[in-house]
């Protein structure tokens, strides 16, 4: 490992804590504190990964993760940011995208084949003859992607989510952040601020230029943060990376866990009354021949290494620069011990005198108008040739560092995801807001401030703003902020947009999806004269980084070309930012497993149950089978013979009352409502406005104005919802009450189900005094409520239990317990589905689907036409289909072979498809094949012959009769004993 | 530098994928939207029915809207007996456009794998599996192991949510490059002459004595017997223009892609129960789709729920993708209609008046192909046979077609 | 995207608390003398408008009522305090 710098006040990592990290099959040594690629680049590391399509090396150019150079394999999770990510003890890192080793790769060759490969090379080629296309596309697909991903792999970690609240989020605890955060936290407003780097600080942080106030920047953010650790209103997330940014104020981060954290990553949706971005500057990438090289770093890049990682890069240094921050930053690398050749700058005149003044002093030759037209080295850098810009005179430097940077160019990525109006400024060179979504403040760096004052001051006035959004008093306080602020310099001229002299063909626009300036100019050849046809032709900024690294040059190369194309008119558009703006993992988006199925009050009675067999049936967790005999057999024949029972507790239950609840139900219901009468139920029918039947149950009136209902299990969360919409704009006192929940249910069902509920209650139930269709509530087990009605969904004698949820295990014991004499045996959904279907019910979404009226499934004699009055929803549609021809019908029919029922989803034919199954099985009652089909209205007569043809079947058929419903027990005696 | 520019752009003049002519005062037929379907008519019009003085009025640029936003599956495993053919024949299309535009419209045929985690799923897809195979078309049930062969990275465990009990696997289907489309057909139609004025948009339509005479844009009025309404998610609006409603809710679908991998997924994935299908991309990108936001906007953004929601079901159903980062999402819009089958007539009751929308979240699989027929319907005032059933009418005839099975929840009217 | 919505009851929450009910168009017109183009383009066809729109919200994870709202459908922000007009 390479010799740290020592004693520097901005160092953050821990020479005494060594960590080790295991890289490419070598035992290397790091420290605390260090990033993956800053404990890679200490142990001589130059060659990160290699390159997408030309498989070129790359190497440590930014430390903030904007390119896909630093994506690393590490412990088996592929393009992991090497630059950003905390080096822990014993990771595995491996390069990505390297055949061989990454010095030395024997797919490089392909960089020398570029002039075949120009912008969507791949729309162009390879499809001549078509049959080749699948082998060129097979070697494409194993060309491309970077990472490799292994089909065992298992993430390892705690994700975790949180949701906090707060009035004001500040994103970037940079100068300005933490004076905003500052500013809004003492009008005693809750903050949020966060922090992509794992300590706040920003551009303060690494920085050892004296403010005003003659300290140290590095000092005043060291100032400042230990203001935020001390103010108990705001809340500091460190190694937290933006997201999204939402309307209404809703941004989505994740946070990275420290050692001391209980978890690895945790995504974050705060939800705020105003927002701050503060995110600073990024570098603009200069553009020269072969600017990708390893050894080519951006200014901060190589400041932060020494200062903030005690790490010298190079031994050889050249700057190519384009403002006063690389001019800093030279003379403190230099004061650091760096030797630098000589430092280029793109601006002829307008530097800080004292900047020039100091490199003087140092003996740094200065070039003003000068910069770096191309770099030379096969693999790390060895040379590079400055130039004048235009051209006309050049220099040969041999040297294994060169600081390259444009300039500035603001991270506003959060500033576009808020929908903020932006546009290019050509004073700044930056995209600025015109227009500010409300309630979002921008402040510091991004706004194109460069002096520290201003800095924090626009960081001041932005809190202070934010705090107004949330009602505090602050008028005074705002004006003197700003006033404050207009004193001190504003924002600084930003550096020309210059691309070197010269033509050389690999001068990279973005580095993950190895984009040149050719690639640009020959899509704008082609005609794509939109930015973002641009971009989606060359792919620029459609890789790992997104927007990072081309964010800035693209649109102005893309407007440069059409002005010389004779198009000045249009204006400079920036690319299309989206979310996430800092790629996360899957992981950490999925956060903690969700899978909480609802369960019914007998869900441990039945998990205890032998055989029972769940299924997830919408957001329901039930029992389809009590057998591993899925044709369930005994379960159904116990239900014919002797007596079963079904937990039915997802069943909707409501109740409705009040004066004007009669009018509701006829409203919904197609059926007559004010013929249901106390001690009897009522079944009837639900459709939507188009006919179809969306809902079926009973109605019970259990006093006066008073009615207790049953929807299906589907429709439990959504009848409260309909029966309002479809009484909206009416002014009737009714109210509604979901008892879904409050209610188990259990339908005991089978000719000796009397017998049984007898054994439990004092309570007359002979079928004078409790006959079919009706009603009675009574207690049974002692003191136990019960609801029961006496129903024929599955055509025997049977009783539906509601009974308060807490008591519903109760019952059930009771019944199974006072029930062994009779046989009982509980039974699942398959057996119900069999015993209903043998009795021609049909069941919604099953039997019925949206090009159905209730008059297709042949359920139009539930519709009563007579109530006009009360709009019932659907009955115009029932009006206009009743007698209409050519639709398609529900019918019954039997198979010509007993053995053999379809598989559900069987379609029915004859030259053209004519229809389908529905639900079709063998009936052991019946010893048939029975089943329920849509079919056209031409083959819905009863004697009808059905070809019907399964999956896999060829030419072969099964036939089928139309037959009528219900095919068992028709008149129905046995519901009635 | 200035001569390299000159240079350049002489030389880009006969390589232009597409001219920018100015706007004439009259064409034989205009096309309002500038996406795959606007493209592929007008396409088909030049080259098919000899109708080469035909206008693409795109607002934005080509490929703006759905077409652009799409996560390019292709697949004729329809519901019913209407749509099958329709969009069988538009996957036999891709190869022989490919070929025919001589542009790449990389055409990956990897198969589509749709999941069941229900009996109830398996008999639906039967019914899907057995109407493909009477037309001929690819398509099997198969259960959870198979399900596994053909992608090993799923979890056929219990584990999941809804553990998978099967599945249908339809081999014809795959993706194709969606950008590649719209730019292959853009350049198509400009060599047969079509116009594609891109940064233009239609203000209105002149209807006189019940035929269309003209069409209104911000750049000047072009006078057109012919106007077709390709404007996707904007189609409604576009059709207020005419007084003609339609039964269409705008609403925003949502799609995202991870970041690129070394192959890992070799199919397309899709499972209703988690609303969720995903495939990998030529680049290595798992591009995944979505919920869509339940209410009707135009904004084409994207919410924080839907990534993670779409986050939580592949992580479920295929764990490794823990691993991966998603690295960019998006949003298009989506013009749905009640039974999930798209709108397309002409001639009714406006006399050249011509109508391809309501596609929702599937008008890229068959874009190609209706184009084809709709141009021939343009040019001959003859509907296809193969459209007619698509007719707006269907919805006053109280016949929705059944290409869903259950009312799709939009609202609580059904 | 992130939709709140003001609950005239519960005040204003997080959208997917809520569930969209339609344009505003009036209640369902009378039985008598309906033609099939009035019942369709009551039941299915919709303006769709591209701006502000009044509309039906349904508070499914709060109070459960019906009422109104305006929103623009062009950047999906409610209206805040226009009263019904």
């Amino acid at each position: 490992m390479t010799d740290r710098l020592r004693n520097l006040p901005t160092m953050k990592v821990h020479p005494q804590t060594e960590l080790t990290l295991i890289y490419a099959g070598k035992r290397l040594k790091g420290l605390a504190s260090d990033t993956i690629a800053t404990a890679l680049y200490a142990n001589g590391v130059r060659i990160f990964s290699r390159s997408l399509k030309y498989h070129r090396p790359r190497g440590l150019y930014s430390l903030d993760g904007e390119c896909s150079n630093c994506l690393m394999d590490v412990d088996g999770i592929p393009n992991v940011r090497a630059e950003t990510s905390l080096l822990q003890d014993n990771m595995k890192v491996e390069p990505q995208n390297v055949v061989g080793t990454p010095e030395r790769d024997f797919m490089s060759f392909i960089d020398k084949l570029d002039r075949f490969l120009p912008a969507g090379f791949y729309y162009h080629y390879f499809h001549r003859p078509y049959r080749l296309w699948p082998f060129f596309q097979n070697r494409l697909r194993k060309a491309a992607g970077l990472g490799r991903l292994k089909p065992s792999f298992r993430m390892k970690g705690i994700f975790d989510e949180i949701y906090p609240r707060a009035e004001v989020c500040v994103i970037g605890a940079g100068p300005a952040g933490m004076q905003a955060a500052l500013a809004a936290a003492t009008q005693g407003l809750r903050v949020i601020l966060l922090e992509a780097r794992p300590w706040p600080g920003g551009f303060f942080d690494y920085r050892s230029t004296n403010d005003v106030s003659d300290i140290p920047l590095h000092q005043r953010a060291r100032q400042l943060a230990d203001k935020i650790e001390e103010n108990r209103n705001i809340r500091f997330f460190p190694g937290t990376f933006m997201t999204g940014f939402y309307s209404n104020n809703l941004i989505t981060a994740f946070q990275v866990g420290k050692e001391t954290d209980y978890f690895d990553e945790r995504y974050m949706e705060i939800r705020v009354e105003s927002v701050i971005v503060a995110t600073g500057c990024m570098e603009r990438p200069a553009i020269f021949d072969h600017n990708d090289r390893p050894g080519i770093m951006q200014v901060a890049c190589a400041h932060r290494l020494a200062r903030t990682y005690g790490l010298l890069p190079g031994k050889r240094a050249i700057f190519s620069i384009g403002d006063d921050l690389g001019l800093e930053a030279a003379m403190d690398l230099f004061d650091l011990g760096l030797p630098i050749l000589c430092v280029a700058d793109t601006r002829s005149d307008g530097q800080a005198p004292g900047l020039v003044e100091g490199l003087e002093e140092r003996g740094i030759p200065f070039m003003r108008g000068w910069t770096v037209s191309t770099a030379h080295g096969s693999r790390t850098l060895k040379k590079v040739t400055l130039c004048t810009l235009d051209g006309l005179e050049n220099r040969d430097f041999k040297c294994d560092l060169l600081v390259a940077s444009a300039g500035l160019t603001p991270s506003a990525g959060p500033l576009f995801l808020a929908q903020a109006r932006m546009s290019y400024d050509r004073f700044t060179g930056f995209f600025l807001p015109d227009e500010m979504p409300q309630k979002v403040h921008a402040a510091g760096r991004l706004l194109g401030l460069q002096d520290p004052l201003s800095i924090e001051a626009s960081g001041r006035l932005a809190g202070l703003s934010a705090a107004a959004d949330c009602g505090a008093l602050v008028k005074v306080l705002i004006k003197e902020a700003r006033e404050l602020l207009e004193q001190l310099p504003g924002p600084v001229r930003g550096s020309k947009f210059i691309q070197a002299p010269g033509s050389g063909r690999k001068r990279f626009v973005c580095f993950d999806e190895d984009v040149t300036v050719k690639n640009i100019y020959q899509a704008c050849d082609l005609g794509f004269d939109h930015v973002e046809l641009v971009k989606r032709f060359s792919t620029a900024g459609l890789g790992p980084g997104q927007g990072g690294i081309p964010g800035h040059n693209l649109p102005l190369i893309v407007a440069q070309y059409r002005r010389y194309d004779g198009d000045s008119s249009d204006p400079i558009l920036p690319t299309t930012i989206r979310p996430p703006l800092v790629p996360a993992y899957l992981a950490t988006y999925a956060g903690k497993s969700r899978n909480h199925p609802k369960r019914t009050p007998l869900h441990e009675t039945m998990k205890k149950t032998p055989g029972a067999v769940f299924r997830r049936t919408g957001s329901w967790q039930r029992v389809r089978y009590f057998t591993h005999d899925f044709q369930c057999r005994e379960e159904i024949e116990t239900v014919r013979n002797h007596v079963g029972m079904i937990d039915v507790s997802t069943l909707g239950k409501f109740r409705v009352f009040g004066p004007d609840a009669l009018h509701a139900l006829q409203r919904v219901y197609v059926g007559d409502m004010s013929k249901v009468k106390e001690g009897k139920v009522k079944y009837s029918a639900m459709c939507n406005e188009d006919g179809c039947l969306m809902d079926d149950g009973v109605v019970v009136k259990t006093g006066e104005n008073d009615y207790y209902l049953t929807s299906s299990t589907n429709r439990a969360d959504s009848t409260a919802e309909w029966i309002r919409y479809h009484t909206r704009y009416e002014v009737w006192n009714f109210s509604l009450v979901n008892l879904t929940d409050a209610f188990g249910a259990i339908n005991l069902a089978g000719s000796r189900s009397r017998e049984l509920l007898q054994t439990l209650t004092d309570e007359d139930l002979s079928n004078n005094t409790f006959p079919y269709a009706g009603y009675k509530e009574f207690r049974i087990g002692g003191d136990i409520p019960v609801r029961a009605m006496r129903l024929g969904f599955l055509g025997e004698l049977s009783y539906e239990l509601h009974i308060p949820a807490s008591y519903t295990r109760t019952i059930w014991d009771m019944l199974l317990e006072e029930g062994r004499p009779f046989h009982i045996q509980p039974f699942g959904l398959e057996a119900q589905n069999v015993l209903r279907l043998e009795k021609g019910h049909v069941i919604i979404g099953q039997e019925s689907e949206i090009r159905n009226t209730l008059h297709d499934l042949g359920l139009g004699f539930l519709w009563n036409r007579e109530k006009s009055l009360y709009k019932t929803v659907g009955a115009p549609a029932l009006h206009f289909t009743e007698r209409q021809n050519g639709r398609m019908k529900l019918v019954g029919f039997r198979m010509e072979d007993p053995r053999r029922p379809p598989k559900d989803g069987s379609i029915i034919v004859d030259t053209r498809i004519r229809g389908h199954v529905c639900t079709a099985r063998y009936s052991f009652t019946l010893g048939q094949s029975i089943g329920l089909a849509h079919v056209h209205s031409d083959l819905a007569d009863i004697g009808t012959r059905l070809e019907i043809l399964e999956d896999d079947m060829g030419s072969k058929r099964l036939y089928a009769e139309v037959v009528p419903t219900p095919f068992y027990d028709p008149d129905g005696k046995r519901l009635k004993i | 530098m200035l001569c390299r520019f000159t240079e350049n752009t002489k030389k880009a003049k006969n390589k232009l994928m597409w001219q920018r002519p100015p706007l004439k005062g009259s064409y034989d037929a205009v096309i309002i939207g500038g996406g795959l379907h606007g493209l592929a008519t007008a396409y088909f019009l030049a080259r098919n029915q000899g109708m080469n003085h035909v206008a693409v009025i795109e607002k934005r640029y080509i490929g703006f809207g759905g077409s652009g936003r799409n996560t390019a599956i292709v697949r004729a495993n329809q519901r019913t007996k209407e749509n099958l053919p329709l969009y069988a024949e538009g996957l036999e299309l891709w190869p022989k456009l490919t070929d025919e535009l001589d542009f790449n419209l990389m055409f990956f045929n990897c198969g589509n794998l749709n999941l069941a985690h229900s009996e109830a799923a398996l008999g639906s897809m039967r019914l899907l599996v057995a109407s493909a195979q009477f037309h001929g078309i690819k398509s099997e049930l198969v259960d959870a192991k198979q399900c596994k062969e053909i992608v090993p990275i799923l979890d056929i465990s219990d584990l999941p949510t809804y553990p998978i009990m099967g599945g249908m696997y339809h081999p014809p289907g795959g993706t194709v490059r969606h950008d590649a489309v719209v730019w292959g057909l853009a350049r198509g139609a400009a060599r047969l002459g079509v116009h594609i004025h891109q940064g233009t948009e239609v203000t209105g339509i002149n209807v006189q004595n019940g035929k269309v005479t003209s069409v209104e844009t911000d750049k000047g009025k072009i006078h057109t017997p012919r106007v077709l309404n390709a404007a996707g998610g904007y189609s409604t609006l576009v059709s207020a223009m005419i007084g003609i409603r339609l039964p269409v809710h705008v609403l925003t679908i949502q799609a995202m892609v991870t970041e690129p991998l070394k192959p890992i997924l070799h199919h397309v994935v899709s499972s209703g129960a988690y609303h969720c299908y995903a495939n990998q991309t030529l680049k290595g990108e798992i591009a995944t789709g979505a919920h869509m936001d339940p209410w009707p906007n135009y904004t084409t953004q994207v919410s924080a729920r839907y990534i993670k929601h779409q986050a939580e079901a592949l992580t479920d159903l295929m764990p490794c993708l823990k691993g991966v980062k998603f690295m960019r999402s998006w949003a298009g819009l989506a013009d749905m209609t009640p039974d999930m089958a798209p709108i397309i007539d002409g001639n009714n009751p406006i006399q050249g008046y011509f109508m391809d929308c309501g596609w929702g979240y599937f008008g890229f699989k068959s874009g190609a192909v209706t184009g084809k027929y709709l141009a021939e319907f343009m040019a001959s005032d003859q509907c296809p046979d193969i459209l007619a059933p698509f007719t707006l009418r269907r919805y006053e005839n109280h016949k929705l077609m059944g290409e869903i099975a259950n009312p799709v929840n939009y609202g609580p009217w059904n | 995207m992130s939709l709140t919505i003001s609950c005239p009851i519960c005040g204003k929450r997080d959208g997917y608390e809520f569930r969209f009910g339609g344009e505003e168009r009036g209640p369902r017109p009378d039985e008598e003398g309906l033609t099939h183009e009035q019942w369709c383009s009551y039941v299915h066809m919709r303006i769709n408008k591209a701006g502000i729109q009044r509309e039906w919200w349904y508070h499914q994870e709060g109070c459960g009522s019906w009422f109104t709202i305006e929103r623009d459908t062009l950047t999906n922000l409610e209206v805040e305090g226009r009263e019904e007009t």
